[in-house]
């Protein structure tokens, strides 16, 4: 099934023709040469970001062939999308609490606690996998995922460290004072952080790839994950990261456009362009009267200060490396430049990934 | 005084390192167990601001290797560190578990040592090692990372006023002179020293470097895998040692500078300084080699191999299963 899809995709792929026209704020779609200039955008902007040539037997000849894709690595995430989710389930039932000592004082400080149930989740130890919430009428799709999991794909197949216990030799090496405490990096001690109350946060971190899809013609994004210790994370762990109107639907593991052999997280792109629409839309039109204004108002006042705060849309794109024009009558009204397009796409994907920290953005 | 303590590298291990690995294990190396050449890479240390708690959470300190660790033409990306490094893969799970560690780790050490004292150069301080064992069929992999560091006898103390923000011995401006410097030059430089007026140079010219004004306490920098706020990232171990090693004169008190501002900041630097001391006098035979540690321990804490599964993002059968 998978493989029937994949080639199907390909030939689909293959057939479809390369975009040549801009099309960005009709309909949300890009060009390659408008992905390429958005990622140049985005790299000089935030140099987290960088591209990649990919595996050269995969290589697109309608991208540059030092530009195949973009990458950042160890995008933290700290806490699990499931956790973010409000519930009408019992771990978000309500209980009072009592604070004072109830024999002495019955009418002493009584709390109510919402969350009551979610305590246990946010402490379950690290390492264990809580299982996915199933989703209503997608009790084979969610089984067949739990089935990947490490605690019920049947023990023996996955034996973990334990196992090897006669490898573990602490007599290796000498006690040594100056390593600093070994907490498993990323763990975060709960006397570390008062406000989060205990939790412990199991930080994982991704790479984030973004590539040019050619068929729907916006940019896609792919996700590689590991955990705390550094050890990859496996589909159903990756389902957790996701927010529930994602996971399952749009969010698959494929085999990764510019490797021959990785597989990778991606959010299916089939809806990024209306999507993309509506956002552009919407900032296009502030930006369109932010630049009305400033022209009606005669050119170069005040120019310093809304310049400053919205000046990517407003600019001459700095990514290309042209000086801003003054702007004065010869400018034409030209909205939101497609440079803006990958920022603004982010900002959507944030929203499917809500605890994956993609944005690297918000300074904006 | 408190002791300095250093955070210790963790790995991580990109997916495509497996990937590669085992391609080459089938068309290259086949049987073979030599020791390979390979390099990681690590950049400055990085933390994120915690939406809820609005607490600093440090990342951990990585090293990191992919498929372009076999690469012998490696260049480092903009803002990374290359590292270079040891790498064997054996045949076996019993072979693996019977690798003669002390004497592998003792071979690396030997060498980063005989750099230090015969070439006198910085470029193999952060030379590490890595033993694996791939189980091709079930796309397990185990494998096991030392990053040597030698331990100071007796040991760095901080002064009582720790590790501060850079700024407050530092003006902006000789941060962005210094940030200037690292990021024009060529080839990245991971260990520098420090001048009165921010210019910095290369940390073989320790001796002249200064002057000919002896300084008391020589400035030097370098790049900070760590973000932890007290522990300096564990490059700087070696460092350390290379200059107790050959200027034990003028490198008994030091004031360093951790680099971890890779871009211009938006709100403040992340860099650290302190001022670390050692004690001099006692210090053993500059010729004698110190002792080392640096196995990475497992996710239980202890000298243990790791495993990596890549089952559920490799074998066909499982993926086919995911994609009802």
């Amino acid at each position: 099934m998978q493989a029937l899809q994949s080639h199907y995709w390909a030939v689909r792929d293959y057939l479809s023709p390369v975009l040549k026209e801009s099309k960005f704020k009709e309909h949300g779609r890009i060009t390659p040469e408008e992905f390429v200039a958005a990622g140049e955008f985005l790299v000089y902007k935030f140099p987290v970001w960088s591209w990649e040539k990919g595996d050269a037997s995969k290589a697109r000849d309608f991208l540059p062939a030092d530009k195949q894709y973009l990458v950042t690595r160890g995008v933290p995430c700290l806490r699990r999308a499931t956790s973010l989710a409000y519930t009408d389930a019992d771990e978000d039932a309500e209980r009072l609490l009592n604070f004072g000592d109830s024999s002495t004082s019955g009418e002493a400080d009584e709390w109510v606690e919402t969350h009551a149930g979610r305590k246990s989740h946010a402490d379950s130890a690290p390492g264990v996998i809580d299982d996915i919430p199933d989703l209503d009428g997608e009790q084979e799709l969610a089984s067949g995922v739990n089935a990947l999991s490490l605690g019920s794909g049947g023990a023996e197949e996955t034996p973990n460290l334990d196992d090897i216990p006669d490898m573990e030799e602490d007599d290796l090496e000498e006690k040594d004072e100056a390593t600093a405490t070994s907490k498993p990096s990323g763990v975060v001690d709960a006397s570390n952080i008062e406000v989060a109350k205990g939790n412990l946060l199991q930080v994982r971190t991704y790479d984030v790839m973004i590539t040019y899809d050619k068929y729907y013609q916006t940019p896609r994004v792919w996700l590689i994950g590991y955990d705390e210790h550094g050890k990859p994370l496996t589909p159903s762990e990756i389902f957790q990261d996701i927010s529930a109107d994602h996971a399952h639907k749009t969010v698959t593991i494929e085999p990764f456009l510019h490797s021959t052999s990785l597989q990778a997280a991606s959010v299916h792109p089939c809806k990024h362009a209306s999507v993309m629409k509506k956002v552009i839309e919407r900032m296009n039109n502030s930006v369109v009267e932010e630049q009305l204004a400033r022209r009606k108002s005669g050119g170069s006042t005040p120019k310093d200060k809304e310049s400053k705060k919205k000046w990517p849309f407003a600019r001459k794109s700095s990514g290309t490396g042209k000086d801003e024009k003054p702007a004065g009558d010869e400018e034409e009204v030209e909205g939101m430049r497609v440079d803006f397009y990958l920022v603004v796409f982010l900002k959507f994907i944030a929203s499917i990934v809500p605890t994956i920290e993609v944005d690297s953005t918000t300074s904006f | 005084m408190p002791l300095v303590q250093f955070a210790p590298f963790s790995s991580l291990i990109h997916p495509s390192f497996w990937h590669e690995l085992t391609n080459l294990k089938i068309d290259v190396l086949r049987l073979s167990d030599e020791a390979l050449p390979i390099s990681g890479s690590y950049s400055v240390g990085r933390s994120v601001t915690d939406r809820e708690s609005g607490s600093e959470i440090a990342l951990a300190c990585n090293l990191t290797v992919g498929s372009e660790s076999f690469d012998k033409e490696i260049k480092a990306s903009p803002g990374t560190i290359l590292a270079s490094g040891t790498f064997k893969n054996y045949n076996t799970i019993e072979e693996f578990k019977a690798a003669d560690k002390a004497a592998l780790f003792n071979h690396e050490v030997n060498k980063i040592w005989d750099r230090i004292v015969i070439t006198r150069d910085t470029r193999f301080l952060n030379h590490f090692l890595l033993i694996t064992f791939a189980d091709l069929k079930k796309y397990k992999y185990y494998y096991w990372f030392a990053f040597p560091a030698f331990v100071a006898k007796p040991a760095w103390e901080i002064l009582d006023d720790g590790w501060k923000d850079a700024t407050e011995e530092f003006s902006a401006e000789q941060l962005f002179k210094i940030h200037e410097q690292l990021r024009s030059r060529s080839s990245p430089l991971p260990f520098f020293l420090i001048q009165h007026d921010a210019s910095i140079g290369p940390v073989e010219d320790f001796a002249s470097f200064f002057g000919s004004t002896p300084t008391e306490r020589p400035t030097i920098g370098f790049v900070d895998p760590s973000a932890h706020p007290t522990n300096p990232g564990w490059p700087l171990r070696n460092l350390l040692a290379y200059l107790r090693a050959l200027h034990p004169g003028s490198s008994s008190t030091l004031r360093v500078l951790c680099w971890r501002d890779t871009e211009i900041p938006i709100s403040s630097w992340k860099s650290r300084v302190g001022v670390i001391k050692v004690e001099s006098g006692k210090q053993q035979e500059t010729d004698e080699r110190p002792s080392a540690v640096g196995w990475e321990k497992n996710p239980q804490g202890k000298l243990g191999p790791r495993m990596a599964d890549l089952a559920p993002m490799m074998d066909p059968t499982k993926l086919a299963n995911q994609a009802v």
